[in-house]
């Protein structure tokens, strides 16, 4: 099974698109994360739902959970105000620390497995000269690595 | 062997303060070179209570760091601080005057960096809620801390190596320290409500935000809150009964600890997490280096010279430590600084006469006042800068300088009066 197989139709942000829109993105989409792509629209970078999360989440709260039972469920929507204004490359987690998490559409499903171990990513870009074709989201593999589907 | 002992505790001196190498390095290398070159014997590094590791800090601290992985799992501090915030009705002025208060009780009780640790994002909630800058709140709470520990033996790690060099119990702190340092914590709350003035922006709408908060959520497990509590209690009643029952303090904390992992119920990786094994390595590559100081006969020497500098005066000598260890303190960690100047003023006491135990108060308020003066002075306050800096809150070095170094001031001026009345004028 190649990538080409288990690819599905994905959304992409760009990387100054406005970071409220990333979110929504995949929120609407049930997406565990999502791809960035350059102005130029070539993929550059995968923005993870958990790092959306972390940016939401002040880190006084990440740093002391028993904080988020005092502040409660009905504060949370005040939390979306830190992504209000940001762009998308202000959320993005520092610089690449490892390699992208892009592979191309004849990538086997263990080269894809291996890709998301090494990169930390719950979603591989599928891309072929450069323009973005598909994603591979973690469900996917785990299902084609299981036999499950 | 002098020359060996004393060059390589320069040379780890010079790596700890300027932060080349990790202090576990640091100290455990020197160490190792010391045992290597055969400054001291393994009978002189682990079994000697001169020159040996004080394993009674150790186990002291170990005891004490269970404890506390304990109860930072019961939310009892998150509710104790919130609550005091709503008591205050969220004006400025008074949630910095409580969350002083509080902050300095539980450096007495707990070490500094945990306490810190633990009310830091209360306080940035607090503030974030009240749109009030942290900065002034997180500056004032680790001086409030450094100061706090200052009052018990369990509240500072320098306390703990001068109780254990110089024999000193639970209540001699209590009875020598503790009144000075409710003094010292009043004049820390009247310095900030001066320095920190502009900070005080009162909004009745964000503070109806922060009456909104629930503390009693803080609180997950109310039973192993009962349980922590109640063994935290006997602790510290143990603490205060030890030299009554024959039990040092490191054999209390010890018994406390073991029976606080017992009745919690908490695996070993929860309440394991906060044991600083660094920490702890530290302290017993220090006591090797400054073993062998002891051993080749430094430490007789320089207390040789320091006597003949006072002049034989314990007065000279009382005044002249607390100001040198106030300076010191500031530059240098004041751990090591302690571990070294404790048999220093064992030498020194047997010179000049120690009436009341006062040059050992002298070195605890110098060393630990001190700590305040800048963001290298003590280890929580590089932590809350690190929490600061996490939160987009940046401390300069300069910034935090510039406040340390007035409090650190006026506060060891306060002790001179204090040491001068209590203990020579009307000794």
């Amino acid at each position: 099974m190649f990538a080409r197989d288990l690819a599905t139709p994905c959304p992409s942000i760009g990387v100054d698109d406005p970071a409220l829109d990333a979110a929504r993105l995949l929120a609407e989409q049930h997406l565990p994360g999502i791809v960035v792509c350059e102005p130029d629209g070539r993929p550059s970078r995968i923005l993870p739902g958990s790092q959306v999360l972390r940016f939401l989440i002040p880190p006084y709260v990440q740093d002391d959970e028993t904080l988020a039972r005092v502040i409660g469920d009905q504060s949370a929507e005040r939390l979306t105000s830190a992504l209000r204004g940001r762009s998308v490359r202000e959320v993005l987690p520092g610089p690449p620390a490892g390699e992208l998490a892009v592979c191309r559409p004849d990538s086997t499903i263990l080269e894809i497995a291996v890709l998301m171990a090494r990169a930390h990513s719950p979603l591989v870009a599928v891309v072929e000269d450069a323009r973005l074709v598909g994603c591979v989201t973690l469900p996917r593999v785990l299902d084609a690595l299981l036999g499950l589907s | 062997m002098a020359v060996v002992a004393i060059a390589v505790f320069v040379a780890a001196y010079v790596l700890l303060a300027s932060e080349t190498v990790h202090r576990v390095q640091a100290a455990l290398g020197g160490a190792a070179i010391l045992l290597a070159a055969g400054v001291l014997s393994f009978e002189d590094a682990f079994h000697s209570p001169e020159t040996g590791i004080d394993w009674e800090v150790i186990f002291l601290l170990l005891g004490m760091m269970i404890i506390v992985g304990v109860l930072r799992k019961t939310g009892v501090f998150e509710y104790v601080a919130i609550r005091a915030v709503k008591q205050a009705r969220g004006r400025p002025v008074r949630v910095m005057v409580m969350l002083i208060l509080i902050t300095a009780t539980a450096s007495a009780a707990l070490d500094n960096v945990t306490t810190v640790l633990l009310i830091a994002p209360v306080t940035l909630l607090v503030c974030d809620r009240l749109d009030i800058p942290p900065v002034p709140f997180l500056i004032a709470e680790v001086m409030a801390s450094n100061i706090g520990g200052t009052a018990t033996l369990i509240g500072d790690p320098p306390n703990i190596i001068i109780a254990s060099r110089a024999g000193l119990t639970f209540n001699d702190f209590l009875v020598h320290l503790t009144p000075i340092v409710v003094v010292l914590v009043a004049v820390l709350i009247g310095l900030c409500r001066w320095m920190f003035r502009s900070a005080f922006r009162y909004d009745p709408a964000r503070a109806a935000e922060v009456m909104e908060l629930d503390e009693r959520e803080a609180i997950a497990d109310p039973r192993l809150l009962r349980r922590s509590g109640l063994v935290l209690g006997l602790v510290l009643v143990g603490f205060v009964l030890s030299p009554a029952l024959g039990y040092a303090p490191a054999v209390v904390a010890l018994l406390g600890s073991g029976i606080l992992v017992l009745v919690s119920g908490l695996p070993p990786g929860e309440y394991l997490a906060d044991v600083e094994a660094p920490t702890l390595l530290f302290f017993a590559g220090l006591f090797v280096m400054v073993g062998a100081l002891i051993k080749v006969g430094a430490i007789d020497q320089l207390a040789e010279w320091a006597t003949a500098a006072t002049g034989g005066s314990v007065q000279v000598a009382t005044f002249l430590l607390l100001g040198v260890s106030g300076l010191l303190s500031a530059v240098v960690d004041n751990i090591p600084y302690v571990a070294t100047m404790a048999p220093l003023v064992q030498s020194l006491s047997q010179e000049t006469g120690n009436p009341d135990n006062v040059l050992w108060w002298a070195l605890a308020l110098g060393a630990d006042l001190g700590g305040n003066a800048t963001v290298i002075g003590a280890s929580a306050n590089v932590v809350m800068l690190g929490i600061a800096e996490r939160n987009g809150h940046r401390i300069g070095f300069w910034q935090f300088a510039r406040y340390g170094g007035l409090v650190t001031l006026v506060t060891v001026l306060v002790c001179v009066p204090y040491l001068w009345l209590r203990y020579f004028a009307f000794a």
